[in-house]
């Protein structure tokens, strides 16, 4: 027996994927979890980022961070893009034209005629150089058994952990201020907010902006280790970030956060026990049947954490989402 | 411009011919099996060219223009056959059975200066199943360098077809028209599925995610009847739809009314209805495999008038959704349950205390959403193609003619069906064809913009 | 301002004798040319009136009169279909809802809006304006608010021991009763120290227990020298506070007057007896419930028509 996906799957406790991920469910937990923004184009906030990232990097030679703050720049633009028509609206509004937008996305930097500037279907690879510049571990090769990582593995790694736990004090601390007060108030009655003088609007589209801008930072983290492709950021990604949320816990801080390291190690662990069944002839499907596997878990683990258990893994049962 | 406005006015004439002769090929279609059948013989004739074939057809990327002379081979196993392409850039090739055939085109056949096909498209994978007729293989020649340097004038040139070179080309009548009739007919697919959702959206609140899934399974179904068990396509219509509704009243029964029983809040309800996508489309696609099936018909034009080419299956799922569109306009206009859906949707404890049986309104809804979202399935796979996620492609569509006409009225699902099918279809003249969902979209986007209540949606009231 | 107001409650509040629309002496609100229309039908249709400051002025009138309408119209929760208003000598009309309440003029609602999943010292510190920390930026320095925080707090806790909700401080709001939830909701717009408050329907839902200690608490918020204008369907209610009563029917404004008045006006009867009561659906007939069926219905055609949408 090949029990070497055990030790797979507890890489996925540190992967830059989820890293990124835990990133962009924060962002969404900002919106969804704790003001109840609909956005469920969070992918879309997520590509655009990238693409900024990326495109400043490979086309125009920006520096780290000056692309760093052209991902910043553009989420933030596609918040307000987004958020001035629909933030007045009725919410399920947002959630189809959040949708809708990060389709867009994804169908224009696809097509084509845009090859030379996003790499068309194929996406764009190697914007990880001014990264890698900064990197200050020697080379080598780190790790133990079957996860191995070179320096710039690591770097990314390390980098990514410290910035997304950074992140998460900042959001933990924005939270438990006057500011998460009212953002908490928004969540449950707008109208109340309204009534004691709180612009709703305008703190409605802070947090739009902040969890889009968050969004697009993974993506960067994302794409550092391996390369940007469109179509990892369709609407099942949001999907995935929308069961992460709520499998950690939507209105936590943290929640997020070990609800992608959830994710990902029994994803993991499921692709590596049906792998062996399947190599050992006891289920009888074949390996291209493996592959919806995981995206079956994936629904009805949604239908089921919001059906039974609302508040998460580390939620609160009093701060559940849905009252 | 100006020789097309005398065309212009036969326009809606032309439309009412096709609607007549239409409904004339609907009356043979019933009274004798549907064309697609009539024409692919049942006894097996390995040598008969007329079986199956495939429609190659060539044009460049800047005008539309069509190709000729170029070489084109068609091989699967044993069997070859190269074919040059006429003035109209087309070639028809007989196949002796279904199954994958390699199409290839000879580039140095090409004339010069007519570009070439991007890379990873030449040559392609062209699937045929038993019976299937002029399976497209389309070919659209990119200029040289285009690829590589997009300069504006590249770009353009693309977009603004026909204008600068008026010679070959085709005007921009022919290029619009054609699309306003597909677009209708996609639209009218598409209608069939909005209306469950308005519906559905109406009697519960519910912005049910998983209804692209019910217009999977139709077109799954019908896969399974007509290509898996070979039945006529009448009968996999009619099956595709019986068992959309029988899934539709099972969701409800086994879902949506324990949820709504245990009071479960909208917000939540939509998110189980997005895990219920996942799950449904990934189940499908564990049966069915990832690729594209194919529902055996005829792909030949069936009909022509001017500019306008129809398939048979065109025109009959035209006919049909207009029966069936009439039928629920009827329904919701005349009979008692429609009346008391049509008060739940407008006010739902006051319709309730006023003695309607709401549940029983809304698992007739469910049962009528899932019959009409099944039938659009597999009229949508005749249409296109189907997949297991044809539904969950067009589902982003059905939202945005949903939203376009108002949420909860069905009669404006139908107006903004019919809008983003013509808005999806026509803007493929001036945008790249891959490009045409972003279209329909973007209109969303700006609707929303101006006019938040939809087309036909009365302003909310506050307070 | 506290000493000077208690006297004008005894003083006249009009000139000249009461009709609708009568000019004040001292007028906090003036509204005029206000309409609201949905679908056709006027909702809010008022041509002039003056809310006296100072004083508590009831808003009564049978149901669909528009008086929650109106509300919403002047604290900005609603657009009217014209007119103008002003609060305190300036125009607020169409002042978004955020800035009205800045302005000092606060509102609460018909169905209680305590935020149930914020703790009851939360909510009230909700209601406190000027707190630097609820901007963004500062947010992340605590430095910069936690003493605006620390006067906040010691202005809930005063409030919430004058209406008794001192104990609950650290409850989730969740918990609370519904008429300590409509006490929370006054208390918390207080905490703004509002110039007027506006309360739709205080008394409803409200144990009769409590009844009496709210009306206590309307009738301070004048002692300290506040403008109330509420909403109310019990005219004991009305009579026992109210300095003034205005009184809507179909949108418009039909009388106006001091309590004892107003209730003896044939107008205000007429404007009663002539709608539509309360209904309770369950004691209808099963004719009446076909009846009510069939206006559903005629309604939903009348909309697809156009004419009512």
């Amino acid at each position: 027996m090949d029990l070497s996906f055990l030790l797979l799957a507890l890489g996925q406790l540190i992967s830059p994927q989820t890293i990124a991920y835990a990133l962009a469910a924060l962002g969404l937990a900002v919106q969804f979890g704790f003001t109840g923004l609909l956005n469920f184009g969070q992918a879309g906030f997520m590509a655009i980022g990238g693409y900024a990232f990326a495109i400043t990097t490979l086309r125009l030679g920006f520096p780290f961070w000056l692309a760093v703050l052209s991902t910043i720049v553009a989420t933030t633009v596609m918040a307000l893009i987004l958020g001035i028509p629909t933030l007045r609206l009725r919410a399920d509004y947002l959630a189809i034209v959040t949708i809708a937008a990060a389709e867009i996305v994804r169908y224009v930097v696809k097509t084509p005629d845009l090859i030379p500037l996003t790499g068309g279907s194929d996406g764009l690879n190697g914007s990880s150089t001014t990264f890698d510049a900064l990197n200050p571990i020697p080379p080598g090769s780190y790790g133990f058994g079957p996860l191995r990582y070179d320096e710039n593995d690591l770097w990314i790694i390390i980098v990514g952990w410290i910035f997304v736990l950074l992140v998460a004090l900042l959001v933990r601390q924005l939270m438990r201020s006057p500011w998460g007060r009212v953002i908490k108030g928004i969540r449950e009655d707008e109208d109340a907010v309204r009534s004691l003088g709180k612009n709703v609007f305008s703190y409605k589209m802070q947090s739009l902006i902040l969890g889009g801008a968050l969004g697009g930072l993974a993506t960067i983290i994302n794409i550092i280790p391996t390369s940007l492709q469109p179509d990892n950021y369709g609407t099942q990604t949001t999907f995935f970030l929308l069961t992460i949320i709520l499998l950690g816990g939507a209105t936590t801080v943290f929640g997020p956060l070990v609800g992608a390291i959830v994710f990902w190690v029994v994803l993991s662990l499921a692709d590596g026990v049906l792998s062996l069944l399947i190599s050992s002839h006891v289920l009888p499907i074949s390996t291209v049947q493996q592959g919806p596997i995981r995206f079956i878990i994936v629904g009805v683990a949604l239908m089921l954490i919001v059906i039974f258990r609302p508040s998460g893994l580390v939620g609160k049962k009093r701060e559940a989402f849905f009252a | 411009m100006r020789p097309d406005t005398t065309r212009r006015r036969t326009g809606p004439a032309a439309l009412l011919t096709v609607f007549a002769t239409a409904a004339l090929a609907l009356i043979l279609a019933f009274a004798g099996g549907t064309p697609a059948n009539a024409s692919s013989s049942p006894s097996p004739s390995p040598n008969a060219s007329a079986a199956q074939s495939i429609q190659v057809w060539i044009r460049k990327a800047s005008d539309r223009s069509n190709v000729s002379g170029v070489k084109v081979t068609v091989s699967s196993g044993s069997f070859s056959q190269t074919v040059t392409t006429g003035d109209d850039g087309k070639s028809l090739v007989g196949l002796p059975g279904g199954g994958t055939y390699k199409v290839q085109l000879d580039e140095k056949s090409v004339p010069e200066g007519a570009g070439s096909v991007p890379n990873g498209l030449n040559p392609r994978q062209v699937v045929v199943s038993e019976g299937n007729q002029a399976v497209p293989a389309y070919f659209i020649l990119v200029a040289a360098g285009a690829g590589t340097t997009p300069t504006p004038g590249a770009t353009s040139g693309s977009s603004t077809a026909g204008d600068s070179d008026a010679g070959p080309s085709a005007s921009p009548f022919e290029l619009v028209v054609p699309r306003i009739v597909t677009g209708l007919i996609f639209g009218l697919l598409l209608a069939l599925a909005s209306i469950g959702v308005s519906l559905i959206y109406g009697t519960t609140g519910l912005n049910n995610f998983a209804h692209g899934e019910l217009v999977t399974f139709g077109a799954l179904m019908g896969y399974v009847f007509s290509a898996v068990l070979g039945l006529p396509g009448i009968v996999a219509i009619i099956a595709a739809t019986v068992l959309g509704g029988a899934f539709g009243y099972l969701q409800d029964l086994g879902l949506w009314k324990p949820l709504r029983k245990r009071g479960v809040a909208l917000v939540p309800l939509m998110i189980v209805s997005i895990g219920l996508s996942l799950a449904l489309r990934y189940i499908f696609q564990f049966i069915f495999g990832p690729d594209q099936l194919v529902l055996p018909a005829d792909n030949r034009a069936a009909l022509i008038l001017g500019p306008v080419r129809l398939r048979s299956t065109d025109i009959i799922s035209a006919i049909i959704c207009i029966v069936l569109l009439l039928l629920v306009a009827f329904v919701l206009l005349r009979t008692r349950i429609g009346k008391a859906t049509r008060a739940v949707s407008d006010n739902r404890s006051l319709a309730a205390a006023s003695g309607i049986d709401v549940e029983k309104v809304i698992r007739t809804v469910w049962v009528g959403a899932g019959a009409l979202a099944g039938l659009a399935g597999v009229l949508i796979g005749y249409y296109q193609s189907l997949r297991w996620d044809t539904g969950a492609s067009i589902l982003l569509l059905i939202f945005a003619a949903v939203t376009l006409g108002g949420f909860g009225t069905a009669f404006g699902a139908l107006v903004g069906s019919l809008v983003i099918g013509v808005i999806t279809d026509v803007s493929t003249v001036f945008i790249p064809n891959n490009l045409k969902y972003v279209a329909a979209l973007v209109v969303l986007i700006l609707i929303l913009l101006v006019r938040p209540q939809g087309i036909l949606g009365k302003a909310s009231r506050i307070g | 301002m506290p000493d000077t107001t208690a006297s004008a409650a005894q003083a006249p509040l009009i000139e000249g004798a009461p009709a609708p629309g009568v000019k004040k002496v001292d007028p906090m609100v003036v509204a005029d040319g206000v309409q609201r229309t949905f679908g056709g039908v006027h909702a809010v249709d008022v041509d002039h009136v003056e809310i006296p400051r100072g004083a508590i002025t009831a808003l009564i009138g049978p149901n669909g009169a528009g008086k929650t309408t109106f509300f919403n119209l002047l604290t900005g929760f609603d657009k009217p279909n014209k007119g103008t208003w002003s609060f305190d000598g300036k125009p607020i009309g169409g002042v978004p809802a955020y800035k009205v309440a800045r302005r000092g003029m606060i509102r609460t609602f018909q169905l209680t809006k305590a935020l149930s999943m914020l703790s009851v010292m939360e909510n009230m510190r909700l209601g406190a304006q000027a707190q630097p920390g609820e901007n963004i930026a500062r947010a992340l320095i605590p430095g910069l608010w936690k003493p605006r925080e620390q006067e906040i707090t010691d202005r809930a806790r005063d409030l919430l021991a004058r209406f008794k909700l001192d104990t609950k401080a650290d409850d989730f709001a969740a918990s609370l009763s519904g008429g300590q939830r409509k006490l929370l909701e006054m208390a918390r717009a207080l905490m703004s120290q509002p110039k007027m408050i506006m309360l739709d329907e205080p008394m409803a839902g409200v144990n009769p227990a409590l009844t009496q200690s709210l009306l206590h608490h309307i009738l301070d918020l004048k002692q300290t020298g506040m403008t109330v204008l509420f909403v109310e369907h019990d005219m004991h209610v009305v009579r026992e506070i109210a300095d003034w009563v205005i009184v809507m029917a179909e949108g418009r404004i039909v009388a106006e007057g001091y309590p004892d008045q107003v209730m003896s006006d044939q107008a205000v009867i007429d404007a009663y007896l002539g709608s539509h009561h309360d209904t309770d659906l369950g004691d209808l007939s099963e004719e009446q419930q076909a009846e009510l069926l069939d206006e559903t219905q005629a309604a939903v055609e009348r909309e697809e028509d156009g004419t009512h949408g």
